[in-house]
This record gives structure tokens, sequence and C-alpha cells, in this order.
């Protein structure tokens, strides 16, 4: 057995290389992890549509210097079956490219499974600071690391909202409500360490698990803390539950800032209505003002947002643009420089990128750290240039509300009004 | 003051929720002895069933009763013919890994048809109830009552009818109950479309209080096998009881304690009583030794 | 189920074709060559990666079924052994640098003494009530893990560097993973088949299939149920430990998850329930095949492989539920005769 194995290893190796010199014209193979079952199947899933469209783009346009872009899908379910996924793919189908894979517990795994393979994972929306801080040479997270979103709602609070609140900022009230998985207590980390900086005192501090089913006791606990400001970070079905439970014992807030996936889901306005109005949500934005945007990345903008909208009736949510603006980048900043596609040849051209903001379909620019950051020294393949800004559910959709060179609209609905009254 | 009232009652309330939740559970965990590991699944199939009435006919949740209670009964009745009857006669686990795996075949099944976005319909009532200083949702309150209205009438059909007199002499001797002439495979057949048919009036109730979506059974399936054995298997106002006890622990800790360790404190309580009382709160005695043989 | 056929096995003088009870046969044996063999031959190394999960699969059925199958104690909890296997030896590893090689054996030992507490928590509950405390046991570890950040790392978990040395465990190449797996499986293997002929083992089997009679003969039930499930627990750690040293991630959520739980528990029941043979022959069916199904159908559309697979199972449970091991032993005509 073992000799005829041999001989079909072989074989096999001899077909290799006499296939070497036509391989110009063969296509790019990348792995994208994505959770497509499970509790994490929606978001995954909004992700893939918005992946394939970029890749349906690019061969459109001719593919990567003539080679057209093929994916290899591995279902992520969680994060073991992440990494057995990202395994299979890179040992059994030969990937040297990963990306994905939208929550952070699977960002974490999957990187951990290419690094340890040597293979470049190019992370498209996860972003629990652990995953640049365990001195990985192959992993490039393209998207905001989570304190950037704590940052983007604590800023918004500081220079705009206690304005409007008529409010010196030192007395303004903030309770700061987390979900208990690894996105939700990285930001909370994130915003705990930063308002610290900015002299604030948080008046309630509190992380809560993933299966919660009722929500009475941190709604009851938010009404004795009484505060003006509450941050929020949740995912969707939480967040649902949350303001339901909010509106029932008539918990009112001045302002209320949600971060990501639970509040800027498209969705949340057919599942709570008009609730919505006046949420403010921190992440990436789901539309830019297109005048920050370069006129070639306005177009491919405008192109992605039309096949979205054409294939699921919806507008992109935040990370499903995040996820395209991300891909976009490996299409026509990275991969075209490559000669041998080997991860660390790709690592260094990851490297050398210096995109301004606007360069990205959703804002972003690119710039990653390699060691070298002055926040923390530990970090490497951090972009820091992904914008995360924040916009409001209003009565016809949804508007850019901050930092202010994004802005399409400003604040409303600022004190917000009381359950009775809405 | 006002905290801890609030807190209380509405944990008594959501509790009841979760009771009603549960009753079919019990109910099928009584007469037939088996875990059915599917249940939750069954409750996000009643709920989508539910949120589609509302979708198409535009009549809030509670009108889907006249479907859905009726189709649940089917449904349940198909699989029982199916899945659990065959399952009887063999080793206790075959019947626990076979609702396993019907269970991972609904979500999947569900992933499929209904992709993973969440359901929701619109309140049925525009504002809460204000009693003083405390607020309650009314929908939270109709489930209360209804759960209650359900104990009593399930208590009354086990206690006076000829059918609850079968069911009864079932769970206390089958064998002696089939030589009376009780078509005891009829009976089990009827309990479990039954408690198939009381998961679906759940699932009416909860579906304004909760999103549907694929995985949701996971989210309460834990509660329900909490409840039914706090309760004492098989018995109803020990659901009703259990329910209660998860939703005022549940309700306290969080606020008194941390959210963060979520259901953890009614495990905790649910160790402590099977520790202390293992037949469980109501149980009868000795129903805890009903094991693996029978 | 196994029977109590010690006298009849011991009339045949020469080593056995088929698995009997307490005895190596020949059908073990070529199998263990086998497993050796797909080692050695270094199948390219995408298989290895299922057969080293296949391997671990096969342990981790094995220790379980010491406890579900030979005991009686049907437990869906086993995931919390498992992770505080992995969790111990990682621990230990990142803040003490204690190799793994070490620190296996204390998660371990620390899994033993969840063992023991759980079966002693436990001790009056049968059926369906020893199941679901055993899946509630789970959770309240599960969330332990979860809140207590400074020792576990919460919900981010907790990361291994991946730096390769025998010294700290973590190796590129799968083929020594695959070796180290096979050896876990058949040690355990082992365990189950010295306890097949030990006194300890008839024990169990008594206390499982009658009770009372157990007890009445004098085999103590409190303490052989204990320690079964202190063994079947203690197993279970050292399998944790070896699942973070290849995988070099914990996350409490899908680590101590129930239906981690319940994979160990199908394992032994897809392939024959106390027997040493099944639990093998589970994973060897379940876990390529999962494997396979996830990889060629997972593009097709999300969640179909796993309708296909839940399917199977439904099927298989139905119809042949005393498993595989119940069919190898139909093979043996010589004591079916008898």
């Amino acid at each position: 057995m073992s000799f005829f194995l041999r001989l079909a290893i072989f074989a096999l190796s001899l077909f290799t290389i006499t296939a070497g010199p036509v391989a110009a014209q063969e296509p790019i193979r990348i792995g994208v992890l994505l959770p497509l079952t499970g509790p994490f199947a929606k978001n995954g899933l909004e992700n893939w549509e918005a992946m394939q469209i970029a890749r349906d783009m690019i061969n459109e346009r001719g593919g990567v210097n003539g080679r057209k872009i093929e994916y290899l899908q591995g279902d992520a379910t969680n994060p073991n079956a992440a990494i057995s996924e990202t395994e299979r793919l890179i040992t059994r189908e030969g990937i040297k490219i990963t990306t994905g894979s939208f929550a952070s517990p699977l960002a974490i795994a999957v990187s951990q499974a290419a690094e340890r393979n040597g293979v470049f994972h190019w992370e498209t929306t996860g972003a629990a600071e652990i995953i640049t801080r365990r001195g990985f040479k192959h992993t490039f997270q393209v998207g905001a690391p989570a304190r950037k979103y704590g940052q983007a709602a604590v800023d918004f609070v500081v220079e705009d909202l206690a304005k409007r609140l008529k409010k010196p900022v030192a007395d303004l009230k903030i309770a700061l409500l987390w979900e208990n998985r690894a996105f939700g207590k990285s930001v909370g980390d994130g915003i705990r360490a930063y308002v610290e900086t900015k002299k604030i005192k948080l008046v309630y501090d509190e992380g809560y698990d993933q299966f919660a089913t009722d929500m009475t006791p941190i709604v009851q606990k938010l009404k004795d803390a009484a505060p003006d400001v509450l941050i929020a970070i949740s995912f969707p079905n939480d967040a649902i539950l949350f303001q339901r439970k909010a509106k029932e014992l008539n918990l009112n807030v001045a302002a209320f800032v949600g971060v990501s996936a639970g509040y800027s889901s498209p969705d949340l306005r057919t599942s709570i209505g008009d609730m919505v109005n006046g949420i403010f949500v921190a992440d990436f934005p789901p539309k830019v003002n297109p005048n920050v945007l370069k006129p070639e990345t306005r177009k491919v903008a405008d192109e992605f947002y039309k096949r979205y909208e054409a294939k699921l009736q919806r507008p992109p949510a935040g990370h499903a643009a995040a996820g395209f603006s991300a891909i976009w980048a490996l299409f026509t900043e990275v991969l075209p420089k490559a000669k041998t596609f080997q991860p660390d040849e790709l690592r260094e051209i990851a490297l050398k990128l210096d995109l301004p903001e606007g360069s990205l379909v959703n804002g972003s620019g690119i710039k990653f750290t390699n060691f070298d950051w002055a926040d923390d020294t530990k970090d490497a393949g951090q972009n820091l240039r992904a914008s995360i800004g924040v916009w409001q559910w209003t009565k016809q959709g949804n508007e850019q509300v901050f930092p202010p060179k994004l802005a399409t609209h400003e604040a409303i609905d600022v004190p917000m009004p009381d359950w009775n009254k809405r | 003051m006002t905290a801890f009232s609030q807190l209380l009652i509405s944990g008594i309330l959501i509790g009841s929720i979760y009771a009603l939740m549960s009753i079919g559970l019990t109910l099928v965990f009584g007469v037939l002895r088996v875990v059915n590991f599917a249940h939750g699944e069954f409750l996000m199939l009643a709920m989508y069933g539910a949120w589609g009435i509302t979708q198409v006919l535009g009549l809030n949740p509670y009108w889907g009763l006249i479907a859905i209670v009726p189709a649940m009964f089917l449904f349940g009745a198909i699989v029982h013919r199916l899945i659990v009857q065959p399952a009887l006669d063999k080793p206790h686990l075959v019947v626990v890994f076979a609702t396993m795996g019907l269970s991972i075949f609904m979500q999947n099944v569900a992933l499929m048809a209904m992709s993973a976005d969440l359901r929701d319909v619109p309140p049925v009532f525009a504002q809460s109830v204000i009693i003083g200083p405390l607020y309650f949702k009314a929908e939270l309150l109709l489930g209360f009552v209804v759960t209650l209205v359900c104990t009593v009438a399930l208590q009354w059909i086990i206690r006076k009818t000829y059918l609850g007199k079968a069911i009864r002499a079932t769970v206390q001797d089958g064998e002696a109950a089939m030589l009376m002439g009780i078509p005891v495979p009829h009976i089990f057949l009827i309990t479990f479309a039954g408690g198939s048919a009381l998961v679906g009036l759940a699932a009416c109730i909860m579906l304004p209080l909760f999103s549907v979506f694929p995985t949701v059974g996971l989210n309460f399936v834990l509660i329900a096998f909490v409840i039914v054995v706090l309760g004492g298997m098989g018995s109803i106002e020990g659901a009703l009881l259990g329910g209660i006890c998860v939703g005022v622990v549940q309700s306290l800790s969080g606020y008194y304690i941390a959210p963060a360790f979520g259901q953890m404190f009614f495990f905790i309580l649910f160790l402590l009583v099977m520790i202390f009382r293992p037949n469980g709160l109501l149980g009868q005695k000795g129903a805890a030794n009903i094991g693996m043989n029978s | 189920m196994a029977s109590f056929d010690r006298a009849s096995s011991a009339r045949s003088p020469l080593i056995p074709l088929f698995p009997q009870w307490g005895r190596v046969s020949i059908f073990e044996l070529a199998l263990i060559l086998t497993c050796i063999a797909l080692v050695v031959v270094r199948l390219p190394t995408s298989f290895q990666d299922v057969l080293l999960l296949t391997y671990m699969f096969a342990g981790l059925a094995l220790a379980w079924n010491i406890a579900g199958g030979y005991a009686g104690l049907i437990s869906f909890g086993h995931a919390a052994f498992f992770g505080v296997g992995a969790y111990t030896s990682t621990i230990l590893y990142l803040n003490l640098g204690l190799t793994p090689w070490i620190g296996l054996w204390v998660g371990g030992l620390l899994a033993a003494v969840f063992g023991a507490v759980l079966a002693l928590v436990c001790a009056r509950l049968r059926g369906p009530f020893f199941i679901l405390s055993t899946l509630a046991f789970a959770e309240v570890v599960r969330l332990g893990a979860l809140n207590w950040v400074s020792l576990t790392g919460g919900p981010e978990g907790l990361s291994i560097p991946p730096v390769s040395g025998y010294a700290n465990m973590v190796f590129t190449s799968k083929a020594i993973y695959a070796w180290i797996m096979l050896s876990y499986a058949v040690a355990i293997y082992a365990v189950t088949k010295a306890l097949e002929a030990s006194r300890f083992g008839y024990y169990l089997c008594a206390i499982r299939d009658d009770e009372d009679a157990a007890a009445a003969a004098g085999v103590n039930p409190l303490i052989g149920r204990t320690a079964a499930m202190a063994l079947s627990a203690g197993l279970t750690g050292i399998g944790g430990s070896l699942f973070a040293q290849y995988f070099l991630y914990l996350d409490p959520t899908f680590l101590i998850s129930p239906e981690l739980s319940f994979q160990f528990a199908l394992l032994p029941a897809v392939g024959g329930l106390g027997t040493a043979i099944g639990p093998v022959l589970g994973s060897l069916l379940i876990t390529p095949l999962s494997e396979l199904l996830r990889s060629h159908l997972g593009n097709a559309a999300a969640g179909l492989h796993l309708v296909i697979y839940s399917a199977g199972l439904i099927v298989v449970m139905l119809y042949f539920p005393g498993g595989l091991a119940a069919a190898i032993a139909k093979l043996d005509w010589r004591r079916r005769r008898s």
C-alpha cells in the first residue's frame, strides 16, 4: 500500500512541476471562513453575499493580473469548527490565503490555525484586541480594533452629545452595558479605559450572558442608576429584548448609543418598528458621505450597493460593507503586487500599504501596525485607519452623524423623548 | 422596595411563561418517561408558524392559536409515530439520540427554509400596564393568565375525565393498565401529541415577547429541562412552581449579584434541589428512581 | 450490551477472532495495526487531520463509555471534564511555564475530582434526572470559566503560542499529533479491557444492571459509581489537554458546550454501549463522515450537511440500537451457535 501511495505522490509531484509554467492562468484560490450555520449564521451569510459580489466584480473586470479569483468556503460555526475548517482548506485544498470570519471568537480561531500553518490571513471584521496581540506574522485585521468602536462612541458623547444635552462633560452620567462575549468584553474594556483618560466616571458597568432571556434585572438596575447616556454593546437578539424591556419598564435615557452588530442590523426596524428612531450606532458606516471617497472608489461603492440591494432586497449592514471593502482592498491593493503569492511576500506588501482614509468603499484607509504602535507595541497587523463613526436611526432610514467629516446629517432627537411620548 | 417588587413580580410573570412552555415536556416526561431533546425546536417551529400567520393574514399572533395548536398536535402525532414510538422498547439512550437528531434536523431545515434572520411581530398592546410605581407588559400578564387557566384545565382533565384516568393508570402501571383494556399505545400517542399542542399554545403566547430564529430553541430548552425536573417529573402544578422559581431566581440574581452569570444560579438551585429533594419540589416519591430499565 | 460469559470464552484456547469480554482478539489487533499503518504511511496532511481527530474522539468516546456504558452513568456533562483538563494544562503552561507533558496529568487529576464530585452530588439520581443534572453541571462549569476572567481569560479565551517544540508539546507535523492521539486511544482501550477483566468491571456492570441485587451481593454502588465517574472524567480531562495542545485555542462557550458532550456520548451509542470496541468503531465511522459531509456539502447550502447527518443519526439510532459492535458480534458465527 505504502509503495503505491508513494508512487502516486511521486506522479503528483511530477504533475505539479510540469504544471508550473502555466500557473499564471490558474485562478487565485482564497479560503473564506464564515459562520454559515449556527447562531452567527445571519451575519455570516450576509458577509458571504458581500464577498461573492466582490469576487464577481473583480472577475468581470478580468481578475487580478489576468487571474480569476476562486473562493473555497469553510463553515466556521464555532471556534472549534473554524479551526478544523481552516486546517482542512489549508491542508487539503492547499490554500495559502484565508479571509473571513465575521465574529471575534471565530477570527481568533481562524487566525490561530492560519498562523500555525504559515498562511496569510486577511481578517475582514473580527475586532477583539487579542487577534493582533499574539505576535502573529501573517494575520492582518483590516477592520477596526474593538477599542475604536468604544472610542468613537465616547468621542461622540464628549464632543457632540454633551453640548446638545447642555451639560458639562464631567457631570454627564454614562452607563455601559456589554454582552459577555469576546467582542462585547473587548469593547467594554476599551471604553472603561478610555473614559478614565477623559475623567468621566461610569455610573453603571456590567456584562450579561449571551443566552439571557430576561432583561428585567438589567433594566431595573439602569433605572436605579438613571444615566444620561447609555452605551450598549449587543447582538441582534439581545438588542431587541433589551429595547422591548426598556419600553416595558419605562427606562428613559437622554441618549442611547448602541455599538455594532445588534444595533446596526438593518432588520432592527422590521423587528421593533419605530422604537429604533433616535438610537445612535457606533459601527462601520453602512454608507458614508460619498464626498469623502476617492472618485474611483465611489464608482465601486455604487456598484456594490446596487448589486447587494438587487440580490437581498435591502441595503447592506455595516459589517457586510466592511467585508466587501476589506476583500476589495485585498484584490486591488495586495494581490496585484504579488508574484509568488507566498505569505511572506504578501506580508511585505501589506505592511507597505499606506492608503489614506476614503480609499476603501466604507471610508476607511489602510495602514497596518508592525510592533510599532505607540499605544501598544505588542500589536502587529492591525489596521489603524479603519473608520468607525456614529450614525443614527431616523424616520426615513439612517444618517451618519459623527465624525463631522463623514457626517450626512446632524444628530436629532437629543434628548430622546420619553417612551410615553413616542 | 419598588425595585424588589418589580423584580419579584416580573420574575413570576416571565416564570409563568417558562412554565407554559415546559408543561408539554413534563407531560411527555411523566407519561412516556422519555426526554424530548427536540422540545426547543418544536417551540421554534410553532413560533415560525404563528409568525407566518401574522405575516400572511395580518392578524395578531393570538389568533394563530386556532391553527397552530391543532397543527402542532398533528405534528406531534407524526413525530411520535415515526421516531418516539419505535424507540420506546429500545435502550433509553436511543430515544435521547433520536430526538437529539431531530433537533439538529429541524434547526437546519429551518435555517435552509427561513434563513438565519430574526423574525418578530409588532407588539399587540401599545403600552405597559402601570400599577403604582410598577410596570408590566400586557402580553406578559396575559401569558400569566393563560398559564394559570391552562394548568387548572389540565388538572381537571387529568383528575376528572376518562382520558385523564387512563393516563394516570398508564403512569402508575403500564402493564396493568393494558390488561384493564386501556389502549396504552394510544395514550402515549395522545400525550405526546397533546404535549406538542401545548408547545404550540406557548409559542403563540411567546411570539410577541421573543424573536424567532432557527436556534431559538437552544435559548429555552435548558430552562424547560430545569423546570420539569425541578417541579417533579410529570407534575403540572410542579412545572408552574418550577417555572416561577426559575423566573424569580433569574430576576433577583441578575439584579443583586450579576447578570453575567446568566443561568448559573438557577442551575445551582437545580443541583441543590436534586441533592436534597431528588424527586423535585412536587414530584411523587420514587419518581427519580424510574431509571434506565423501565 | 456485554454479557457475562467468562466461562465460555475461557474455553477457547487460541486468541479469539472477534472481540470478547476481557480478552484481546485478532479483530482488535488487526484494527490497531491498521490504525498504526495509517499513521506510518504518511497520508497527505489533510487526511492526517481527520485521522488524528478520529483517534482523539475514539479515546474520548472510550473514556465516556467507562461511565456511560459499563456503569450506566449516562452523562451529558463530560465537556466540563474535557474543559477542566484543557484549561488546567494550558493555565499551568502559560502562567507557570509547566510543560503540558506534566500539566496533562494534573488536568486529568483535577477532572477526576470534578467527576467524583458530580457522582456524589447526583448519587440518588437515575435515568433522565441524572442526564439532565450532568447537563446542568456542565453549564455551571462553563459559566464559571466564562466569568473567572483572571484565570481563564473569560470570553476571549486562552491562546497557546504556536511555537513548536517538544517541551511545549506543539508540533508542526501532524504525524506527531496522530501518534499522540493514537497512543491516547490505545491506552484507554487497554484500560477498558483491563476493566473488563477485573473484579471492578464486574461490579460496575452489576450496579448498572441491577443496583439492589448488586448491593445485596456486597457491592457498594456509591463507591462503584463514584470511582467509575472519576476514572472516566480523569481520562476525558487528559483528552482535553491533548486537544488544547493541538487546537492551541480555548474558548469557554464552545469548549464546554452541550454539543461536545453529546458528541462524546453519541460515538459509543452508535458504536455499541458497554463494549470496548463500540466507541472505537463509532468514532471511526462518525468522525470522518461528519468531516466529509461538512467539507463536501458545506458549500452547497448552509445547513444541508447537518440535515443529512441528523437524518442518518435518527435512522441509525432507531434501526441499529445495538450499534456497530452488535453487527460485528453477528459475524461471529461460532459464538452465535453456542
